[in-house]
């Protein structure tokens, strides 16, 4: 693809304490959705805070759609352009559906009423939540409440979508729901959405980018990222002490990811065995930018 | 044309407004009442659709369509509006954790506690230490990630956060000065000298304020507080009849520092667009790790 990238960040670094929870971090994101994995504490939802800008860098640099957020024109411009879902996000109860949005989109500089309340319809119909408008959040289920969320990140058609962990703590059917609707906001603007679940990322991401210690440890398509476990899973009766990693299936033989022994039973890669490969410490070698 | 037997709303909306409707041009209050007019009364609907031409008037349906559907204010929100506070303003001031019934019945009952204990003391002092610190709270538990649950929304949002402070501020300072006030009233025997926790009010808020800036939305508080405190108790001991700052020269002193920390908070407006001061409290530090 030619065209210029909705984000571009080179060297972004945060420490809290002694721990980086960014370190070094460069990436571009297209159009599409890309998707970030990681184990807990890889600094995927630091990323994020920061490329939301809810917390500076402290090095490093990035631009959303040409606007560089280090500026206080800049940031106002990015804030502008940007939806975010944060981890866990928060709501005021005890309003509807249509007044918490209605008060997002207050906060997103929609200040004409019937323009204002146009779009926060749009954004209900979206997510499907036109019939539940009218009800108090706090009667809504998990699932509603993470798609009245999804609603408010996408007032005002942000060019870039920012999703933290949006399935956690959905059941596998809200899961499902909420996947498509990932996928519709997905295809016509620049996604970046953070999981932990090699599905969501098998299921709906163009591109991949594993995080381990907030290091960029791969970053290119879920094909490359499969690839990279090519010849090298293998099934045994017994757990294999050389495998880098290995579990039990539901056939009762194991699954071995590393350097198979000679004569082992090859099996066809899948995501998860590439993301395992990448995480036990295979040198990083992202893809060039 | 149009029979004032059919409707029961009492009145019709004339051919002026629904002219000014059709253009949108009609502003509110009167758009609305116009809106509301015309769910109710058929022959108005008709004489509508007389006035204006298509375009125009399909804006004004899906208008009227966004009306129906739109959900009442709440009764807060309602009042709001109703005091001339414009609607979005209103949504802000109602999604403020502090302007609830509960936190000011809490300010009225510890009001009235300390007017009951002025009247047994025979002194206003415990009601001048203490009506100072209400407005400082009441502020600092409307601001920040612990107390406002949509705190990380509010910051990645365009809207200044300076702007949304001070509306928020603004609001707070207001009906906790005004209870302030209420609680003055029912000590008329000291006359203006009930008032002299005004000017600490507007000090130890501003002071409050300007140090969240650099110290967060935690600590500046319990700092100001504590400091407020240590004053009157280094005040009681030193000094015979009125305290230090409730003389003339004290009110002067705070006057100045409420000028002063205005005018430093200015200057730190910039500052409430990120995320706050690392706190000392981990539990209101940003999540650190994924």
């Amino acid at each position: 693809m030619t065209t210029a990238p909705t984000v571009s960040a080179s060297g972004l670094t945060l420490r809290y304490g002694g721990t980086a929870a960014l370190d070094d971090v460069s990436l571009r994101l297209r159009e599409g959705i890309t998707g970030l994995i990681g184990p807990n504490g890889a600094g995927k939802t630091t990323l994020l805070r920061v490329l939301a800008t809810a917390v500076p860098a402290d090095r490093g640099a990035f631009a959303v759609l040409g606007h560089d957020p280090g500026t206080t024109a800049g940031r106002q411009e990015a804030r502008r352009r940007l939806g975010y879902l944060p981890q866990n996000p928060g709501f005021h109860l005890d309003f509807t559906a249509f007044s918490f949005v209605d008060y997002v989109a207050i906060l997103k500089e929609l200040t004409d009423r019937a323009a204002r309340h146009r779009e926060v319809r749009r954004v209900l119909e979206a997510v499907d939540l036109s019939d539940v408008r009218g009800k108090r959040i706090k009667r809504l289920s998990g699932g509603m409440r993470q798609r009245v969320a999804l609603a408010a990140a996408l007032l005002g058609d942000p060019g870039l979508l920012l999703l933290d962990e949006p399935t956690v703590g959905l059941d596998p059917e809200q899961r499902m729901r909420f996947r498509e609707l990932i996928a519709q906001a997905g295809e016509s603007r620049t996604v970046l959405l953070s999981t932990h679940q090699t599905e969501d990322v098998a299921m709906l991401c163009h591109r991949v980018i594993v995080m381990v210690r907030g290091r960029i440890h791969f970053e290119g398509t879920p094909a490359e990222l499969t690839a990279r476990a090519a010849g090298r899973v293998w099934s045994s009766a017994e757990r294999d002490p050389g495998a880098r990693a290995g579990w039990r299936t539901g056939l009762g033989t194991f699954r071995n990811v590393g350097d198979p022994p000679r004569g082992a039973a090859l099996l066809e890669p899948t995501l998860e065995d590439g993301y395992l490969l990448v995480l036990d410490g295979e040198p990083a070698e992202v893809a060039s930018l | 044309m149009r029979d004032d037997k059919h409707d029961g709303t009492g009145w019709h909306a004339d051919a002026d407004d629904l002219g000014a409707y059709v253009r949108g041009e009609l502003e509110a209050p009167r758009l609305w009442s116009v809106d509301e007019h015309l769910v109710a009364c058929a022959p108005c609907r008709q004489a509508l659709a007389e006035v204006g031409d298509p375009l125009a008037l399909d804006a004004g349906w899906e208008r009227l369509d966004a009306e129906l559907d739109a959900p009442r204010p709440g009764a807060f929100e309602a009042l709001l509006i109703r005091f001339g506070v414009a609607d979005h303003t209103a949504r802000l001031l109602a999604a403020t954790p502090v302007l609830r019934a509960s936190w000011l019945g809490a300010v009225l009952l510890v009001l009235a506690m300390t007017v009951i204990t002025v009247y047994s003391a025979g002194s206003p002092v415990t009601f001048l230490a203490l009506a100072p610190l209400l407005p400082l709270a009441g502020v600092a538990v409307s601001y920040g990630p612990a107390f406002d649950a949509t705190y990380e929304m509010t910051l990645v949002a365009p809207l200044h956060g300076f702007r949304l402070l001070m509306i928020r501020t603004v609001a707070v300072l207001a009906a906790s000065l005004a209870l302030n006030g209420l609680a003055t009233l029912a000590l008329p025997e000291y006359g203006l000298r009930a008032l002299a926790w005004l000017l600490p009010a507007l000090a130890l808020t501003t002071t409050g304020l300007a140090l969240t800036a650099r110290l967060g939305p935690v600590l500046a508080p319990v700092l100001v507080s504590g400091g407020w405190v240590a004053l009157l108790v280094v005040a009681d001991t030193t000094t015979r009849g009125t305290l230090a700052p409730f003389t003339a020269a004290g009110q002067g002193v705070a006057g100045a520092v409420a000028a002063v920390a205005a005018v430093l908070l200015l200057r730190l407006r910039d500052r409430f667009d990120a995320s706050p001061a690392p706190s000392l409290f981990p539990d209101f530090a940003p999540r650190s790790t994924s």
